[in-house]
């Protein structure tokens, strides 16, 4: 009985590459916003972190976080951890929200994700309500 | 949770990454089960169970909470 069902994603390839797109794309804005040198070192770091994942497969965490190396447990990991940043992000949107009041402001960009966030939550909630 | 997948597999003779091979999970998710700190889910208790050719009551003792 095979317990965890392959997603396209989850091969050794996959993180790295993204991590490889994504520098690209800093480094276009941050060259298009007139800071070509500062893209080239965000596009070092993002190398550099495409290829701990693409090399680290030694690791249990490595192949967990990129894919290849996820089963049950490890998508159990990976949902607690998502919930615990998504909790520190709120959080900091909330305090980042209250400051901006406080000064005067009218508590944005911290207002708009906040209800970004709650949004999201209430509609997975619903969808996951009708679909358990 | 209270289980006997270490008695089980050592009994036949088992490493924990044959076991993980059969199981279709991680060698460090059958340690984890053995050491009573991962519940494993149904369909994997269930997988357990069959490996041992048991029930998996006989398996799992949900009564003695780890």
């Amino acid at each position: 009985m095979q317990m965890a069902r392959r997603r396209w994603w989850a091969n050794k390839w996959y993180v790295p590459a993204f991590a490889l797109v994504l520098g690209i794309v800093l480094w276009v804005a941050q060259w298009v916003g007139g800071n070509p040198r500062s893209g080239a070192e965000m596009f070092a770091i993002m190398v550099g972190a495409g290829l701990i994942f693409l090399l680290g497969g030694r690791s249990e965490t490595i192949r967990g976080l990129r894919g290849d190396g996820r089963d049950e447990r490890f998508a159990a990991l990976d949902l607690k951890a998502t919930a615990f940043a998504g909790m520190v992000v709120i959080t900091c949107v909330i305090a980042g929200f209250v400051v901006e009041l406080a000064r005067g402001e009218d508590g944005n960009p911290y207002a708009l994700l906040g209800a970004a966030g709650g949004i999201a939550y209430v509609i997975a909630v619903l969808v996951l309500r009708f679909r358990s | 949770m209270k289980n006997e997948v270490r008695n089980l597999r050592t009994a036949l003779g088992f490493s924990q990454e044959e076991l993980a091979k059969a199981t279709g999970v991680s060698r460090q998710t059958i340690n984890s089960i053995e050491k009573e700190r991962y519940t494993p889910s149904l369909p994997l208790a269930i997988a357990l169970a069959r490996y041992f050719q048991r029930t998996v009551e006989e398996v799992f003792d949900a009564d003695g909470k780890a």
